[in-house]
């Protein structure tokens, strides 16, 4: 009896699931003709938790997000060299991404962040418009920003470029983080924290003014300085310290105004011929003269490196003339906006006697560098410190004595000297953990230390590479940036020490002069408004709930 | 015993070439290439391809495998990609700094390690042995990371009685290596990293010495040694802890070998500046010249130090001979 009932509900079992299989196999016929084809599976390739835990969560949350509206989406986390090697590969091959870019100083001229990543002649394998971003009405603005000496009218143009961005979305700008740093307010006073730049900037030696008989402060470092070669340095902190020991014709101050420095003044003679005056009785640190012919020697020496730090920044000198005694001419190969404000303020002047002797620049050691800059190289332990003296004969009068950059190996280990006074002020940006503990000072052991912050100029991003489907659809690239919770990068992520980002937002607020306020448009996240956005593009789900290209 | 000696050498020199094509070859494909943390990306494309060409990096692997190969036959590591100085010079730099750590630290371990386990077997059973292997143990399986920032937040900050970070205080001056280690300042920064790093090493030397012990207590000659009414001291040290120390002296031999490498946990906390971080870096940057150099003398050093662990052996223990 039992075995028998058994079998009818088998039976019945076994006809209803055919029946509803062979209705959803004609629904299935009946409807993949209304749609156009699937939106393919996609793979964004995130940062490791450990290198960037902000960039790792927004890629997860957008995989989750585009997976609720019918989009299957994979996020991998990716060492950030592989991750680099596929982005500016020949193969092209990735969908979307996320990096950032960080916020130094040359940065600030918008030519980077406009041109240098958008225009469509960097949108080959190897160029840095790595979501392959190709609009030739941006171009001409792009381009128009390059050549316009005018910085009010260039200011115009670059507002127009940005605001083009913000509706075209070639990116998704998650966040930018703040520049969080300390110092010892009861030991030196008159730093300042500079965007992207920080406390140790190119200024703060020269101006910070000590309070007590310390007067030598210990700056700290976490990552360790390499090379000491200016042709061979290639990261920050090798020129957070070359900057202060070699000298620059122009350097940017704290507002960013290029302001005259080892020259007494330039002269735009017309678009492509810039005279630039060298300033009188200044002296390298051996006691030679700084000469003329010293500038035209290490400009020209930058120009024969193909793959020095500086390569995009005297890419556009064609040559270097002396004119009299004190006037370097400057003759370009096309008109080049950003030139005071990156080229002349990055290019160290060499001793020419020590450097034209050297056979091979690169292969020098530079064990003992000789500059004409504000600070002496005293001596280098790889590994543990940097020491500096303050250089005599400078024009311009330093209050420190010298400066000591100290390597730790780690957060930690600057937080408990920063409390035992070992350490007077930091380089890099806090870590949230420690700004906070910073603040609540128990027990008041870090009652001697000022937290200050400065709004970054670089951001964080997702990358869409626009040669692909569904990302070289416009809409579907807006909805993505309504599909971005920025509210909680922010205030979860980054627990408030930061930027708010948004759709196309490539110069963010902590840039005053070149932002665009109108910018960025697409800047909230509401997924509902993302799914009416591809709706009314005439994108389509079928009755799997996946979603479809608009036909 | 000569003949040994050379045949394990000759093999050694075999094992070199062989591990050294499988470094060269591990780092080859690792992903990433070595201009990607190199240049930074604003720069053009066209510095890349310099940068690979300056490097031979953009040669076939077979080229720049035999030139490597040649290289190392004559003792040339190369240039570290980013120091620009020979790969030699960036290690002999670092060296001195993890040496003397590790071997502070090694004595601090051993000289515990060893009178500790053979005492601990010889009171088997007593609450003083649970109480010497929990402790052992616990400093074993502690995280030394954690270790590391408990000793600096107790020694340091609280009692202030030793610094907390780095090898000689700020700003010291010094160049050769007497000015640099043998003073004072020195070895007050070497306590707290020392003592962590021996903390940690202590249960191999101590738990080592207690089993062996065990074994050799057991053996008729102890019992001999026993009934011949010799002190109970001169029994335990002199005739059992002597042949109990065999497996001892080849765990510390291998230790000496990959002492090199150091503790990079307890670099990383105590900022000490010492050859383990630079091989880390070096990996995680791909700086070949330098990860290779360093594996190749790291992995030649513990198959040395294997072939003196067995010709000590000879000399602790006269049952063998080779």
């Amino acid at each position: 009896m039992k075995r028998k009932r058994l079998a009818v509900v088998l039976f019945v079992g076994v006809m209803l699931a055919a029946s509803t299989l062979f209705a959803a196999g004609r629904q299935e016929v009946a409807t993949t003709q209304d749609h156009g084809p699937l939106v393919p599976n996609l793979v964004i390739l995130s940062s490791l938790p450990e290198s960037n835990l902000v960039n790792y969560e927004m890629s997860q949350e957008l995989a989750e997000e585009l997976g609720k509206l019918g989009v299957n989406m994979t996020a991998q986390p990716t060492d950030f060299s592989v991750l680099l090697d596929v982005i500016y590969g020949e193969a092209m091959d990735y969908d979307a991404y996320t990096i950032g870019w960080s916020g130094r100083v040359e940065r600030l001229d918008p030519d980077m962040f406009i041109y240098s990543i958008n225009h469509s002649s960097n949108a080959n394998p190897g160029g840095n418009n790595t979501e392959r971003y190709m609009n030739p009405e941006f171009d001409a603005l792009a381009d128009a920003q390059r050549s316009e000496m005018d910085v009010n009218r260039r200011r115009e143009i670059v507002w127009e470029a940005q605001r083009i961005l913000a509706e075209d979305v070639p990116r998704v700008t998650t966040y930018s983080r703040a520049n969080v740093q300390t110092y010892n307010k009861n030991r030196f006073t008159n730093l300042e924290n500079m965007s992207g730049e920080g406390l140790f900037n190119e200024w703060t030696p020269m101006v910070m003014e000590p309070l007590t008989d310390r007067r030598v402060p210990v700056v700290a470092s976490n990552v360790n300085i390499t090379n000491l070669n200016p042709f061979m340095a290639r990261s920050v902190y090798d020129w957070r310290n070359l900057r202060l020991i070699y000298d620059k014709l122009v350097r940017l101050s704290v507002d960013v105004t290029p302001t005259a420095w080892a020259a007494t003044g330039w002269n735009v003679v017309d678009d492509t011929t810039i005279d630039v005056t060298l300033r009188k009785n200044m002296k390298f640190h051996d006691g030679n003269p700084v000469t003329t012919a010293d500038v035209k020697f290490s400009y020209e020496a930058y120009m024969a490196q193909k793959d020095s730090y500086f390569a995009s920044f005297v890419a556009p000198i064609d040559s270097v003339e002396l004119i009299g005694e004190d006037v370097i001419r400057f003759n370009l190969k096309y008109a080049y906006a950003p030139f005071i404000t990156t080229t002349l303020t990055q290019i160290p002047i060499l001793p020419k006697h020590i450097w034209s002797a050297v056979a091979d620049v690169t292969l020098y050691n530079n064990a003992h560098p000789i500059g004409s800059g504000p600070f002496e190289f005293v001596r280098f332990r790889n590994g543990e410190e940097l020491v500096t003296s303050t250089y005599k004969d400078y024009f311009h009068p330093v209050k420190i004595d010298g400066y000591i950059f100290k390597i730790y190996a780690s957060p930690e280990g600057v937080l408990s000297d920063l409390q035992l006074q070992v350490v007077d002020m930091v380089s890099y940006d806090l870590i949230p953990a420690h700004t906070n503990q910073i603040k609540a000072n128990e027990g008041g052991r870090y009652s001697h230390l000022q937290i200050t912050e400065a709004p970054d100029i670089g951001f964080f991003y997702i990358g869409m590479n626009m040669l692909r489907p569904p990302f070289d659809n416009k809409a579907f690239r807006i909805a993505v940036a309504h599909l971005v919770d920025y509210d909680y990068a922010l205030d979860v992520l980054l627990d408030g020490y930061g930027s708010r980002g948004g759709g196309g937002l490539v110069i963010n607020a902590a840039n005053e002069f070149w932002h665009n306020p109108e910018v960025p448009i697409y800047d909230t996240y509401d997924p509902a408004k993302a799914r009416q956005i591809l709706s009314d593009a005439g994108f389509t789900w079928d009755a799997q709930g996946r979603l479809r290209m608009p036909k | 015993m000569l003949t040994y000696i050379l045949r394990r050498t000759l093999i050694i020199l075999l094992m070199i070439l062989l591990v050294s094509s499988m470094i060269f070859l591990l780092f080859r494909t690792m992903p990433g290439d070595p201009t990607a943390s190199m240049v930074d990306p604003s720069i053009p494309r066209e510095a890349r391809q310099a940068l690979l060409e300056r490097y031979g990096l953009h040669e076939s692997l077979w080229t720049q495998y035999t030139i490597f190969m040649k290289d190392l036959v004559r003792l040339d590591f190369g240039s570290s990609y980013f120091y620009t100085r020979p790969v030699l010079d960036v290690i002999k730099d670092r060296l001195p700094a993890t040496l003397i750590l590790m071997f502070t630290a090694m004595i601090f371990a051993y000289a515990i390690g060893i009178f500790g386990g053979a005492w601990m077997a010889w009171r088997r059973g007593s609450k003083m042995e649970s109480v010497g292997i929990t402790f052992g143990l616990i400093f074993r399986s502690a995280p030394t990371f954690w270790v590391g920032l408990m000793v600096i937040l107790l020694f340091a900050v609280r009692l202030r009685w030793f610094p907390a970070q780095g090898m000689r205080t700020t700003g010291y001056e010094g160049t050769t290596f007497r000015e640099i280690f043998l003073n004072l300042d020195f070895l007050r920064h070497l306590v707290l990293p020392a003592l962590t790093a021996g903390l940690y090493f202590l249960a191999t030397p101590m738990l080592i010495m207690r089993n062996s012990m065990l074994e050799v207590l057991s053996e008729d000659y102890i019992e001999m040694a026993h009934a011949k009414g010799l002190p109970e001291r001169r029994v335990l040290y002199h005739h059992a802890a002597r042949n109990a120390l065999l497996p001892v002296v080849t765990a510390g031999a291998l230790f000496i070998g990959s002492a090199i490498g150091g503790q990079v946990l307890i670099e990383v906390v105590f900022s000490w500046p010492g050859l383990g971080r630079e091989i880390v870096q070096a990996v995680t940057r791909s700086d070949y010249p330098l990860a290779q150099g360093s594996f190749i003398i790291l992995s030649t050093l513990v198959m040395v130090m294997n072939l003196i662990a067995d010709v000590i052996y000879a000399f602790l223990d006269p049952r063998i001979a080779y």
